[in-house]
């Protein structure tokens, strides 16, 4: 199958009624769709909604239970994932799936086989030119010999997109492409996916940053429970809208409507708990002050890179600062551990859930016990964990912020990601901190579950805490927060509070460094 | 869709395939059991002698040092981190004890103190190594593994130290002693099934041993709890140690001698009993309770070939293949997800 056959003519992929269950969940229900040539289509839906299941059906990945592919009008019979590869479907899945050791050239041409020099040795220089072809078309700017695993995470994912190139893909399906690009990167991106567009390339672009969609997709596909519950062209959709399609409730919450809705202000006139003053780090943090007080969700926005998550850690401890002094209710803090830092009242909620927030293989009652565990014993003299005690603080903990598990012995891992997002707060909570700093805890999650993040923001605040909310999505801290910093290269450039807290405003903040 | 799409991780195959997947399912489960008591069926259907009583009792007591290093090693697998210098340790220490018996006349007492001491210290090294400077447990320990077994080559000129003579009688006891009057086992098996309750006690109901699981889960994730990951990792490398200095009294007071071995073989079999407990359990995480079943597992396999007369070789055969068959059972369950 070559990428010329049929360009142009008929669809290029029908998908038609499509089932897939597994026990006691109907992944996808009778699910229909064409794609033409040269398109770039929005794939949105919650997670859960089957829409993986689907690109894993298309991949040959899975075997759909019912229900038929075709391909340029003839029947796709995948078996196994070479197959779709070999009728010209490329995916690029969020985590990378390189090989690091490797060059660029090998990666990319990988599963084509490699050029040889008398039947067996491989013609480096051939390899290194067949896929310099490829990159070039990306203009991106990568030597095919570097080891891939030295790349950016930008460039890696280039790397994969340059190989479905390679295998003369006519379809392309990226699953979360932007994940952890800088907004360069990110419209560098834009411009690859809208040139592969005007090649003829049909483009299947997966994302919960309905912005991208947005910027990017001329036609939107949206799942919920299974099902393909809308199918129209981005422009007779708004955000509102299609949150609905998403969430399935009738009307969604703007950001600036939630704010007003709160009756969100500016910083409450309470005493100060968090103080911070003039740190730096060796991570990049320069000169950095603020303070939190009790009840204030203060934000911190920036763009990628721009040094929030290394200010923060920082502030906890989890890296050594070279200069500035932390103290919560007066009290100084040191860096020496985190447990110091827990000691006196603060706890951080990793940038990323899986490698930084909980441990994956544990319980639900093992991770939220984690932090508190001393806490829990049958005998207060001796280091040995009630299990009654935490299953008592573990239910209180899932009932409260309505995790949903089927009991506090399954195992994190197979949560959704807000859910595993909220046993980390669960942890913390249990663990008892007056000060929450969340980084990025919306990340891959969706609309719902980041709706009932901000609602557990807003009640802890309520209760007296101190919280810290770093986002990219700068509606979320409009949303939210009294206040907001704004960091660019590792220094805070900008503050905004109250009324002055809209999205336009930390924008022009973010790009007026220059 | 970087997230499992539903909260029960879907099976992959479809309801047409329950039966087999059932299967499957106990396979990787319970395979490791399984070929346990198959194994012990068809040793004892081909020779009686297997279920013996006293050949049993042998047994178990030739099995205990194995056992003790093995629940060294349990802790810091359960961390993630490698210690290939056990049986180095175990052979200086015992070399250690016997020289300072039968060469100093120290007294007994004294010489295994002296011995426990060497045997926290080489084991903080190798914490401290690999804790504290970062460096890999499976390179660093390999280095200070041979260290330590050059070291015994050359301060015995590579000879083994015999005692028979010297060791007093109260020190040979730790290698067979007086069986109790109850089960008429000997003392090694008394002492390493102590130990094994107190690893056991430690790994999985103190707060340590929760630590130390979550350090095995992701380091980071259990620093930024609050865990101190450093001095933990560090402190398995010291029970490895402790450990390792009652596997080397027993095997030397069993023997009446310090031997000039390299220890490699009881190295593997230590790690293959760890691995064959991790295959049995049930989340495939390193365990005490795993670890006594792959010494058990292994000591029977020895001996019901030993009873038909096959050669060290067959039985290193046979042990490998079991361990190649436990592997294979839990892809079989990881393979699923």
């Amino acid at each position: 199958m070559t990428a010329t056959a049929t360009a142009g003519l008929g669809p290029l992929l029908e998908v038609s009624g499509v089932t897939k269950r597994y026990p006691g969940v109907l992944a996808v229900d009778d699910v229909s769709l064409t794609l033409g040539t040269g398109q770039i289509v929005g794939l949105v839906g919650k997670n859960g909604a089957g829409k993986s299941t689907l690109i894993k059906i298309i991949a040959g990945a899975e075997r759909a239970d019912e229900g038929h592919l075709h391909l340029n009008g003839e029947p796709l019979e995948l078996h196994r994932p070479h197959d779709a590869t070999d009728a010209g479907l490329a995916f690029v899945h969020q985590d990378l799936q390189d090989v690091g050791d490797l060059s660029v050239a090998e990666n990319v041409m990988m599963g084509l086989g490699y050029p040889r020099k008398m039947g067996m040795f491989v013609d480096w220089a051939k390899l290194y030119r067949l896929a310099a072809e490829p990159i070039t078309r990306l203009e991106a700017d990568i030597d095919p010999r570097e080891p891939v695993g030295d790349l950016s995470v930008a460039k890696q994912r280039l790397v994969m997109i340059a190989r479905g190139l390679a295998q003369q893909a006519q379809l392309l399906v990226l699953d979360e492409p932007s994940a952890s690009l800088t907004d360069e990167e990110i419209e560098h991106l834009f411009a690859v996916v809208r040139r592969l567009r005007d090649d003829g390339i049909t483009v299947v672009y997966v994302s919960h940053r309905l912005e991208e969609i947005f910027e990017l997709t001329e036609r939107v596909i949206v799942m919920r429970n299974g099902q393909l519950v809308a199918d129209e062209p981005t422009e007779s959709l708004d955000r509102s809208s299609l949150i609905a399609h998403i969430t399935g409730h009738e009307h969604a919450q703007t950001a600036v409507e939630r704010r007003a809705s709160r009756g969100v202000g500016g910083r409450p006139d309470t005493e100060v708990v968090l103080e911070v003053e003039g740190i730096s780090a060796d991570t990049g943090v320069h000169n950095c002050s603020f303070d939190v007080r009790k009840g204030e969700i203060l934000g911190v926005g920036g763009l990628m890179g721009s040094g929030r998550t290394e200010m923060v850690r920082a502030v906890f401890g989890a890296d050594h600062r070279r200069e500035g002094t932390v103290r919560v209710h007066g009290a100084e803090v040191s860096d020496k551990h985190p447990s110091e830092s827990m000691a006196a009242g603060l706890a951080l909620l990793p940038e990323d859930r899986k490698t930084q927030g909980n441990i994956m293989d544990f319980s639900v009652r093992h991770n939220i016990t984690l932090a508190s565990l001393d806490r829990h014993r049958a005998r207060p003299q001796a280091p040995f964990p009630s299990g009654r005690s935490e299953k008592q603080a573990a239910d209180r903990r899932i009932d409260r912020l309505s995790i949903a598990t089927p009991h506090d012995r399954q195992l994190v891992r197979l949560l959704s990601g807000g859910n595993q997002q909220k046993v980390v707060i669960g942890k913390w909570l249990e663990q008892g901190a007056d000060v929450l700093i969340f980084d990025e805890p919306t990340i891959g999650v969706d609309v719902d579950g980041k709706e009932e993040i901000y609602d557990i923001m807003e009640e802890l605040a309520d209760e007296g805490k101190a919280v810290v909310f770093i986002s990219s999505e700068f509606s979320e801290l409009v949303g939210v927060c009294h206040r907001v910093l704004v960091l660019h290269e590792g220094r805070i450039v900008g503050e905004l509070e109250g009324d002055a807290v809209t999205e336009p405003a930390i924008v022009e903040i973010c790009y007026s460094q220059h | 869709m970087s997230e499992v799409d539903s909260i029960q991780a879907p099976s992959p195959e479809s309801g047409g395939w329950r039966q087999d997947f059932d299967l499957l399912k106990v396979i990787s489960r319970f395979g490791v059991i399984i070929t346990l008591l198959a194994s012990i069926l068809i040793f004892s259907i081909l020779n009686d002698r297997f279920i013996e009583i006293d050949g049993i009792r042998t047994s178990l007591n030739l099995a205990s040092p194995l056992l003790m290093l093995a629940l060294g090693l349990t802790v810091v697998l359960a961390m993630g981190d490698f210690d290939l210098s056990v049986t180095g340790i175990q052979s200086a220490a015992g070399a250690i004890v016997v020289i300072l018996i039968v060469n100093h006349d120290w007294s007994w007492l004294l010489a295994v103190f002296m011995g426990l001491l060497f045997c926290l210290v080489a084991g903080s090294i190798n914490g401290l190594l690999v804790s504290y400077a970062g460096m890999p447990s499976f390179i660093t320990t390999l280095a200070t593994g041979l260290i330590l077994i050059g070291t015994r080559y050359e301060a015995a000129d590579g000879r083994n130290i015999t005692g028979a003579k010297d060791l007093p009688a109260i020190y040979r006891d730790f290698g067979v002693g007086r069986p109790d009057p109850w089960l008429e086992l000997h003392t090694p098996v008394w002492i390493a099934a102590g130990l094994a309750i107190l690893m056991w006690l430690l790994m999985s109901r103190t707060e340590a041993g929760r630590y130390m699981y979550a350090i095995g889960g992701n380091p980071e994730a259990a620093r930024l709890s609050g865990i101190n990951v450093k001095a933990l990792r560090a402190l398995g490398f010291s029970a490895v140690g402790f450990m390792a200095l009652f596997a080397a009294v027993t095997s030397t007071a069993r023997t009446a001698s310090s031997v000039a071995d390299s220890g490699f073989s009881t190295l593997l079999g230590a790690y293959a009993a760890a691995f064959l407990g991790a295959a049995a359990s049930k989340r495939t995480l390193f365990n005490v309770p795993g670890t006594v079943l792959g010494v058990i597992f292994l000591q029977a396999v020895d001996r019901g070939l030993i009873l038909e007369g096959y050669s060290t070789g067959v039985r290193d055969i046979a042990k490998g293949c079991i361990l190649l068959l436990a592997m294979a059972f839990t892809r079989i369950g990881a393979s699923r997800q």
